[in-house]
């Protein structure tokens, strides 16, 4: 409560936070270290899904990478509000909330604006609008944990749950980073190396119809690492389609059952 | 009246879904003559109860409850503050309630839900009361005083050195399915997370601000190598009960919550005394014989509740 906040006295967290400096192993010059997982370079965690996380939502999902843990909800389609204009395809409202232990120090979520407009334009494409004009799907995430890639796993995870509430889709949209660290090319990182990432980048796209629904570049790169990066999001978006296809399929075996 | 009417003859054509959503009341009344509720339950029984310790990696103590399909995610982190001068042998507990868009079509983001100040508020008046303390001249007759009359944490064991620095506790419970009897759920995930909680064993470094070491490299003075654990005493569960003509439902569900809407929350510690009673209001204006029988239900439900948190708790020590 904000009343309460005001009157208790600054608190600061015991755990040592993060070093400024970079860690010997991620040196420019070295090619060769261990990540923090033990994973190889162009591993990605393994990935859990499942449907029905929230009962009260039209469709939900839960996503778990590593310590990455997301629920995403889907509710809709409801009427647009009266403000809105009139338009004859639907809208996608979209909304991306950490929960304040998500984060190593209590309450640094990150930017939270900035990943619902990016979960928004990530979706946006894939979804067949004009099956529902003049209403609005809302697409809901929490970050229950924060361990890294946390916005690929949240549009992963979002378009599963979309899948699981019966809205119409070209194809399901899977989305990957990768970091650069110096001279290597990380995929999937966790939390500490994006931490000391010199750029990253993020794809998100529908691996059957093989198109690109979102691509975030930042940092330095030079062309020919943006080659490799894509060409290593673009396998792992694909094989982790299927992860989330069976997923779907699995839940859909069981309510037939 | 007249739709009731009608709809008598028509309730039999019409699919029982179809009826249920038309005359949810009349539905609901066709049951409870049965001694029965539509989930299958009997008017006094509550939901399965599970509990899940530690669901949370990155907090000191965490717990995942859920009460049939109301789920509740509760997490604690410990912060180091400066205790203020009129209790510097204190430390703080902060308790926050959020419902976030996901779990319920009722929540907008932006807007927070009318339950969440609500259920913030109670947890607090239930998990942070507190009596002042008779400083008695026998040590013994100030542990039965305190025994008898605190709450259910003492802050004094939140102290770390006195005056300089204590634990602020963060609780956070996140609602992360609602389907009624929220606030019975919130405070079963924050009795556990409580009970889950491990204390960061820490040591002041030069700048006299204190640091999480970890136990191998004891070297250096630890400030708290005994406090590891918070000791609960008179640990508070809670019953909401629905009111309808005669009937008392224990444990409802949102459909229930919303077609009854008298309710009634009782809370009850392990002392077997009474630590809050909450009737906001409604259309059954409650008679002190069904109060009593909130608090019978209550009674009966605690020890259930203690049960589920006993397995949960002595399944973690196993491990």
């Amino acid at each position: 409560m904000a009343a309460k906040a005001a009157s208790t006295p600054t608190t600061y967290s015991p755990s040592p936070t993060t070093q400024k400096t970079k860690p010997s192993f991620f040196k420019n010059d070295n090619v060769d270290w261990v990540r923090p997982d033990g994973r190889g370079f162009h591993q990605c965690r393994p990935a859990f899904f499942r449907t029905g996380a929230v009962n009260a939502a039209a469709g939900s999902a839960y996503a778990e990478f590593g310590n990455t843990k997301v629920i995403v909800s889907v509710f809709g389609p409801r009427e647009s509000k009266k403000a809105m204009m009139y338009s004859d395809i639907g809208r996608l409202n979209c909304n991306v909330t950490f929960t304040t232990f998500a984060t190593p120090v209590r309450g640094q979520g990150s930017d939270d604006k900035d990943f619902s407009s990016m979960l928004h334009k990530a979706l946006e494409g894939a979804i067949m609008l004009e099956t529902f004009p003049k209403t609005t799907v809302d697409v809901f995430a929490l970050v229950l944990e924060s361990g890294g890639s946390d916005l690929p796993v949240v549009i992963s995870c979002a378009s599963v749950a979309l899948a699981d509430a019966g809205i119409m889709m070209y194809d399901l949209v899977t989305s990957v980073s990768v970091s650069c660290l110096g001279k290597n090319l990380v995929i999937d990182p966790v939390l500490e190396e994006e931490s000391y990432q010199d750029g990253s980048l993020m794809l998100s796209c529908m691996p059957s119809k093989y198109e690109v629904t979102q691509l975030t570049i930042t940092g330095e790169w030079s062309t020919a690492k943006i080659n490799e990066g894509m060409q290593l999001c673009l396998d792992a978006c694909s094989k982790l389609a299927k992860i989330m296809r069976s997923c779907l399929k699995e839940a859909a075996s069981a309510s037939e059952d | 009246m007249g739709h009731s009417n009608a709809s008598g003859d028509l309730s039999s054509e019409m699919e029982v879904d179809a009826f249920r959503r038309l005359f949810p009341l009349r539905f609901y009344e066709h049951h409870l003559a049965e001694s029965i509720r539509p989930d299958g339950r009997a008017l006094g029984k509550a939901r399965d109860t599970t509990i899940e310790l530690g669901a949370v990696a990155s907090a000191d103590g965490s717990a995942l409850a859920k009460i049939g399909l109301t789920t509740m995610l509760a997490a604690i982190k410990m912060e180091v503050m400066t205790p203020s001068k009129e209790s510097p042998d204190e430390g703080c507990i902060a308790i926050d309630f959020h419902m976030p868009p996901i779990c319920s079509p009722l929540v907008r983001p932006g807007r927070p839900a009318e339950a969440e100040p609500v259920v913030s508020k109670q947890l607090a008046d239930t998990i942070l009361r507190h009596v002042k303390h008779f400083y008695g001249h026998s040590l013994l007759l100030d542990y039965f005083f305190k025994v008898l009359y605190s709450g259910m944490i003492d802050l004094k064991d939140l102290s770390l050195v006195s005056g300089k620095a204590a634990w602020m506790v963060y609780l956070d419970i996140y609602c992360l399915d609602a389907d009624g009897s929220l606030f019975d759920a919130a405070l079963l995930s924050a009795i556990a997370a409580f009970s889950h909680l491990q204390i960061p064993v820490v040591s002041m470094n030069d700048d006299g601000k204190l640091i999480v070491v970890s136990e191998e490299n004891g070297e250096k003075d630890i400030v708290n190598k005994e406090k590891r654990k918070l000791s609960l005493n008179r640990i508070p569960f809670s019953l909401t009960c629905v009111l309808h003509k005669n009937y008392i439902l224990a444990d409802p569900t949102a459909e229930e919550e919303t077609i009854f809407e008298t309710l009634v929350t009782v809370v009850l510690d392990t002392f077997d005394q009474l630590v809050y009673l909450y009737k906001p209001g409604g259309l059954v204006l409650a008679f002190t014989s069904s109060v009593q029988d909130c608090i019978a239900l209550t009674r009966q439900r605690l020890k259930e509740l203690q049960k589920i948190l006993d397995e949960s708790v002595s399944g973690m020590e196993v491990d």
